[in-house]
């Protein structure tokens, strides 16, 4: 994405925000519609548009979990791996999910391009642990392997989706 | 590093708090941990650093117990207030105390007897001094892969950082390189550099110091010593004039490290150094280091010992015909002033000059207030004319990036961008007219003033001089210059004009010429001294480095360099600090003050002193501009010198108008292009080269693209560059990089690097 076509978009907004550093997240979540995720030039061209610096951008981006570094899937399932969901068997489902779609421990994307897998920070659904995160729509749990066999099967079986949720 | 911001007991404003059971003092607004440390209580801490600005309570170490506050206080970022009741000991702050140090060492590897910083390791003596003693932790540390290069003069470990974010803040805060920062998050966060980049910038090596575990440390440095097997000795930098104090590690007679001061001079580089400073080093044994002295016997070169080479210069010189002595940049005050009693007592009619700007307009700036580098800290208003201060003087750009985050307002007036511009208003003055730009010159209202100025640039315009003396005078501003040369300042103080021995030498009058680390070939008006020197019939050179100089001379005698000697230097603002001796240097080489010395007994004008201390001493009782300078008083953080340094009478400028025609140079030298940064293998990597630098439009009208080579012609010499073109520079002019050596830029120049203008041509 362009300097300019960020400028475009966050220059409406500036007002909303007191602290110039805070455009930072709308400018990296726009910038991340256009291939899903965010490039070295997407960082540095939010950085020219916000006035930080590209390290700095990176490191916000960085810091969430949806943006995203590298390229993903076409559906991203989130596990959450904080105290309530490892308690009640988080790091088990991980290992399932990730070895169902031939990932190292630690997710990644499956080779067919169809779902990423990755381990987030408490996603405020500790009531219901261990829960995963389907793309930025819904959150999904207790899950029990059988139930995130039954998720992963369902995600493969819907049509591509024609626009990345992002 | 310097851990605890310095506290006044006596200044207004006191507040009376208890600290442990007792009633103390401290000015209001002081944060807990200072006013502790300054009653001689220390409170451990690991992210406070009072000169990375205000606390950001990360590490959590500091905790204490605050009356009537729930739960540990961070002290590194609690003000003391009015009656307030702390305890830094009790059970309960200690008990915070070790459960947070048993915390940070969850993860760091403890592999001491490895790590680089182990025996000056902040974790370390904290944990020994503060910590719980045990832990509960068994689990497996972390692993990562270890060490990454954060650049080619910085390692980091990754699974050693406890996050404090020192680093960060210095890149962030401090030099405003905005490269390094904490990416991902909690157990995940790492410091780190725009997607792997390697860190590159001007003041990188500072993070090693700050950082208090031993996560950042020097790659040139790494495994080289342990902390029981080094000497450090407090020193000053001789790369740049600045005087930064500086510590100096040795280890089995070679310089093996360089780090800021454990107690900063906040006078002058506040413990923040350049790379330049802190890697430069390694050149001091580099290839072109002299080390056995050589006689030149017709035409045939003898290597000789030390004592043959000094009666071989005594017999030289005591032969009769005028003497020229030219003192070089980096001679210290012994030098200068030994080379001037040497003239006086031994060799009638010597001439006794400096290498450098004359200067004879600038007793005009020179003579308003001065002020110390640490005093931009508090200024309102910085201007900045001339120069290149981030480059040539790196560290000023420290102190002026601080006074602007106070609140400072910054205008710079000169001919070249530099990176200070953009830190407020910029005014760009055509080249040979800086004069007028400060006439015109609008400035806000300001109660502290201080006014930058470049010793070269003002120089070649005294007009310029003048019309900032008058400015600084109405604004009551004080003045700092951005001299050139390392001790530049310290030989003005002499009384030593820099033209004469030239004119002389031109003229046929000298006979034998006496050089102490002085290069006048490979510098300014090199061509002009070739010709001048063609007609002197004996040289003697006392050096450190091989030079064109040397390669002829007819006695070489092999000196010490700014590590090996003792002796004072004067920073260009005028700041007296001594060098203290960190290591030998190569066997045959002496001290020049010492060779100065020898040679006198041999002329037979013994001189009544032998130490540097009594020829300090002796100096500064002959020489008003060192009055009242006392060698043992000076310690370790050095004193202004009293007043202006009298220009000698002969010290007249150069043409005022630029001489040549063609497009009117303006030249700076880059912090890594220099001569210094050439001898370092460390900065090979970040090595800049000299460049002709052109707007598109001139490029357009000289028929030069970019990446061109062109041929630079003046009426002094000539040289060939590679051309870019910038549209950030003005058209108008042409720019030019200093310094490096083999490049040549300064054949262009006369030798008092006064103003020219130079034709350009295509190459080829
Ligand atoms: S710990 Fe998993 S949702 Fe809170
Ligand atoms: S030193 Fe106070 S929180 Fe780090």
């Amino acid at each position: 994405m362009t300097v300019e076509e960020i400028r475009a978009h966050i220059d409406p907004i500036r007002h909303e925000f007191a602290e110039a550093r805070s455009l930072i997240l709308p400018a990296l979540k726009f910038a991340q519609t256009e291939k899903g995720h965010l490039t070295r030039e997407d960082l540095e061209a939010v950085g020219e548009a916000t006035g930080f610096s590209a390290a700095y951008v990176e490191s916000v981006a960085s810091f969430y979990d949806r943006l995203y570094l590298r390229p993903t899937g076409e559906r991203v399932v989130s596990v959450c791996v904080t105290l309530s969901c490892m308690l009640r068997g988080a790091d088990e489902l991980l290992e399932h999910v990730c070895e169902r779609e031939g990932l190292p421990h630690d997710g990644g994307t499956s080779e067919d391009g169809r779902i990423t897998v990755q381990e987030v920070q408490c996603l405020g659904y500790c009531d219901r642990a261990p829960c995963v995160q389907v793309d930025a729509e819904e959150t999904r749990g207790p899950l029990s392997l059988d139930d995130a066999d039954a998720l992963l099967e369902e995600l493969r079986s819907s049509p591509r989706p024609e626009r990345l949720w992002r | 590093m310097a851990d605890y911001a310095p506290v006044d007991l006596t200044a207004e404003g006191q507040v009376e708090f208890e600290l442990n059971g007792r009633k103390v003092t401290a000015p209001a607004g002081t944060m807990l941990v200072d006013a502790a440390f300054a009653h001689g209580v220390e409170v451990p801490i690991f992210c406070y650093e009072p000169r990375l600005g205000p606390p950001v309570g990360a590490c959590r170490m500091c905790l204490v117990e605050v009356e009537g506050m729930r739960g540990l206080q961070t002290a590194c970022s609690t003000p003391v207030q009015p009656d307030m009741v702390v305890r830094t000991t009790s059970e309960l702050a200690k008990d915070g105390q070790d459960g947070v140090l048993e915390f940070l060492l969850e993860n760091h590897p403890l592999d001491c007897p490895v790590c680089d910083k182990g025996g000056e390791c902040p974790l370390q003596d904290r944990t020994f001094r503060f910590g719980p003693g045990k832990t509960r932790f068994v689990e497996p540390k972390r692993h990562f892969p270890k060490p990454l290069d954060l650049s080619s003069l910085i390692a980091i470990d990754r699974e050693r950082c406890i996050q404090c974010w020192r680093c960060v803040r210095f890149s962030q805060d401090v030099a405003e390189d905005k490269l390094l920062v904490m990416e991902d998050r909690g157990a995940g966060s790492v410091v780190a550099t725009l997607t792997g980049d390697q860190y590159v910038g001007r003041f990188t090596g500072n993070v090693i110091d700050l950082c208090p575990v031993g996560a950042l440390t020097s790659i040139p440095y790494r495994f080289r010593a342990r902390p029981w097997d080094i000497r450090n000795t407090p020193s000053v930098c001789g790369h740049c004039p600045c005087g930064c104090n500086v510590e100096l590690t040795e280890r089995e007679g070679a310089v093996q490290r360089v780090t800021g001061r454990p107690d900063p001079n906040y006078a002058v580089e506040e413990g923040w150094l350049s790379d330049l400073c802190r890697f430069a080093y390694a050149g001091n044994d580099g290839p072109d280091r002299l080390r056995a002295p050589a006689i030149r016997d017709e035409g045939r070169v003898k290597e000789a010992q030390l004592d043959e080479a000094v009666d071989a210069a005594a017999l030289v010189l005591g032969r009769g015909g005028k003497v020229g002595i030219l003192v070089g940049p980096r001679a210290t005050v012994e030098e200068g002033f030994l080379a001037q009693e040497l003239a006086r007592a031994a060799l009638p009619g010597a001439l006794v000059q400096r290498l450098g700007i004359p200067g004879a307009g600038l007793e005009a700036i020179r003579s308003q207030p001065a002020a110390q580098l640490g005093d931009i800290d508090g200024a309102d208003l910085v201007v900045v004319v001339g120069g290149d201060p981030g480059e040539q003087q790196g560290i000023v750009e420290l102190r002026v990036r601080k006074a602007r985050r106070r609140g400072a307002t910054v205008v710079t007036v000169g001919p070249r961008p530099h990176g200070l511009e953009g830190l407020g208003t910029a005014v760009r003055s055509e080249p040979g007219r800086l004069a007028a730009a400060l006439e015109a010159l609008e400035l806000p209202a300001a109660e502290r003033m201080i006014v930058l100025w470049d010793e070269a640039d003002l120089a070649a315009e005294p007009d310029a001089a003048g019309a900032l003396a008058r400015l600084a005078g109405e604004r009551g501003a004080r003045q700092i210059e951005l001299g050139l040369d390392v001790n530049g300042a310290g030989l003005r103080a002499l009384g030593m004009g820099a033209t004469e021995v030239l004119d002389a030498a031109r003229r046929g009058e000298i006979d034998t010429l006496l050089t102490i680390h002085a290069d006048p070939l490979d510098g300014p008006g090199g061509p002009e001294w070739g010709w001048a020197l063609g007609r002197v019939r004996a040289r003697v050179a006392i050096a450190s480095f091989a030079s064109t100089l040397t390669e002829s001379s007819t006695v070489t005698i092999p000196a010490s360099t700014h590590y090996e000697t003792e002796g004072v230097y004067v920073s260009m603002n005028g700041r007296a600090q001594r060098l203290r001796p960190v290591t030998a240097g190569p066997e045959a080489s002496a001290p020049g003050w010492e060779i100065l010395i020898a040679l006198m007994h041999r002329l037979g004008a013994p001189p009544p002193y032998r130490t540097a201390a009594a020829t300090f001493a002796a100096a500064a009782a002959a020489r008003p501009a060192l009055a009242g300078l006392d060698y043992d008083a000076l310690g370790v953080l050095g004193a202004p010198v009293a007043g202006v340094a009298p220009v000698s009478p002969n010290g007249v400028n150069g043409p005022r108008e630029p001489a040549g025609t063609g497009l009117p140079l303006v030249t700076t030298t880059r912090m890594f292009g220099g001569a210094d940064a050439y001898r370092a293998e460390a900065l090979a990597w970040v090595r800049t080269g000299a460049e002709l630098v052109l707007n598109p439009a001139e490029g357009a009208r000289l028929g030069l693209a970019d990446g061109a080579r062109a041929r630079l012609r003046s009426p002094f010499g000539e040289c060939a560059l590679p051309v870019r073109l910038d549209p950030a520079h003005p058209a108008g002019a042409a720019f030019a990089t200093t310094g490096v050596p083999e490049a040549g830029v300064e054949r262009l120049l006369p030798a008092d690097r006064g103003p020219v203008r130079v034709e350009i041509e295509v190459v080829g």
